[in-house]
């Protein structure tokens, strides 16, 4: 069933003279959500951007199942294999649609095209904003919008940066919601939040970051649950 | 009715009646500046892209350049050209000086910066999350480049009219370049120097009354695409 399996090891990033990650370690699988924890600034969005293919690590080792590569080949698969959003993900001019238009292939028919639209329209309950500016959207709208956006590309890995983050209840729900029917059809998740608490139904890894430093605890796999629930309580006493 | 009423009545006739001599020009005019601008674009909003986005040393430096050659008038950017395309120039062999084409590359001179500073502008006031969701999303850096320009557009098109503002209304690089004859070099602001000098009012008002509905164009066309923008948070 796991069809993705990416292995990040040893990852190390410096800016100027700080050393914002050392030595992390990660594993991504299909189906699994790893949730990233750590303070503002502890390197969670960098870990992020450097899985997504955006940003260049100083060091470290990527297994994707291609073999012994430079960072570039891998960059390329990664850009195609992950959707990264923004902590305020980012709209284009134009309405809903042509926003979920973007994602689309263009070897697509117009009829597949709107077909598609629907379903991610339908699936993400975005009916009634359809029609509405992208850039007038509320927080969690534009949530919404972007996950589905992604969901059109049909991406093995989505890494949501900070995805519920200012929002209200209902929101971060239907947030969540959306996020663990992605994990039921098999695409791994990569979440970054200072406020774990919330994730609890959707996590099987937590990986707490502080000083560059990667720390990992897990549901299935290092420690039983209890365990793990023990350590995500301490982290949101902590923080 | 006075001599300037009758000159500017003069000058509407002429140009409504389908002077050969008059439209002749404006043709020298539109052609020459239109592909000065057709061959400046691509390059200069690839540069300005770059220096929005891209690090690297001497970055400032260039903007800086950039931001200087704003500045220098239309007839040192003609002597300039004309010091290289004169018979002795580096660039004599090409015999090009009194051509259309040293007039095409004297006003491409002088839009390019335009082009690259306030399409720097354009680019640098667009969010970085736009290239990088493209990216992200599956765009190809080609898309992704297109996408940044559509949501730069509005600058862009600032951009685009001032640069043609700019060099179809100049006469000092034309005029060295052009040398200003007839049916060939002689364009909109070189005529209307010229009839001025020989007291040929009517002309050169036509003439002029060209350029103030060309650049009434412009700027409406451009308020009408702002206008049509929305309001970006």
């Amino acid at each position: 069933m796991h069809n993705t399996h990416i292995h990040f090891s040893d990852i190390g990033i410096r800016f100027g003279h700080q050393q914002v990650l050392t030595g992390a370690e990660l594993e991504i699988i299909s189906g699994r959500c790893i949730l990233l924890c750590g303070k503002n600034g502890s390197g969670k969005t960098t870990l992020l951007r450097i899985i997504a293919g955006l940003q260049t690590p100083g060091s470290g080792f990527v297994n994707t199942g291609i073999g012994d590569h430079g960072w570039n080949k891998y960059r390329q698969q990664l850009r195609q294999t992950t959707v990264y959003l923004h902590q305020q993900p980012y709209m284009f001019d134009g309405d809903v649609i042509s926003n979920l238009n973007f994602s689309l292939n263009n070897k697509l028919s117009r009829k597949q095209r709107i077909e598609r639209i629907n379903s991610a329209i339908d699936w993400a309950g975005l009916e009634n904003i359809a029609k509405n500016p992208a850039k007038t959207l509320s927080g969690g709208e534009r949530q919404r919008v972007a996950i589905a956006r992604a969901w059109l590309r049909d991406p093995k890995v989505l890494l949501l940066d900070e995805p519920i983050t200012n929002m209200d209840q209902d929101s971060r729900l239907r947030t969540i919601k959306l996020l663990i029917n992605l994990k039921q059809q098999g695409v791994a998740l990569v979440v970054s939040s200072h406020d774990p608490v919330h994730f609890g139904a959707l996590t099987d890894t937590l990986l707490q970051i502080s000083e560059g430093r990667v720390h990992g605890f897990s549901t299935t796999d290092n420690v039983t649950p209890i365990h793990y629930r023990k350590h995500l309580n301490a982290h949101v006493k902590q923080t | 009715m006075d001599e300037s009423t009758s000159i500017t009545l003069d000058a509407i006739y002429l140009l409504f009646s389908g002077d050969a001599e008059l439209w002749a020009i404006i043709a020298v005019s539109f052609q020459v500046s239109s592909t000065a601008i057709l061959i400046s674009v691509p390059p200069a909003l690839a540069i300005a892209f770059i220096l929005a986005n891209a690090d690297f040393p001497g970055r400032r430096l260039f903007i800086s350049v950039f931001n200087t050659l704003l500045a220098v008038p239309a007839v040192v950017i003609g002597l300039t050209f004309y010091l290289l395309l004169s018979k002795q120039g580096p660039m004599g062999d090409w015999k090009l000086l009194f051509t259309q084409s040293a007039m095409v590359m004297g006003q491409a001179a002088l839009c390019f910066p335009i082009l690259v500073a306030m399409g720097h502008a354009a680019f640098q006031a667009v969010d970085k999350r736009a290239w990088e969701t493209a990216r992200t999303l599956g765009a190809s850096p080609t898309l992704a480049f297109y996408t940044v320009m559509k949501e730069a557009r509005f600058g862009l098109l600032a951009a685009l009219f001032a640069a043609y503002g700019r060099i179809i209304a100049e006469v000092g690089a034309s005029m060295m370049l052009g040398g200003n004859i007839l049916h060939y070099t002689r364009n909109i602001p070189t005529a209307i120097a010229l009839e001025t000098s020989k007291g040929e009012f009517s002309q050169g008002i036509a003439l002029g009354l060209v350029l103030i509905i060309l650049a009434f164009t412009l700027n409406t066309s451009l308020q009408y695409f702002q206008g049509k923008g929305h309001l970006s948070n």
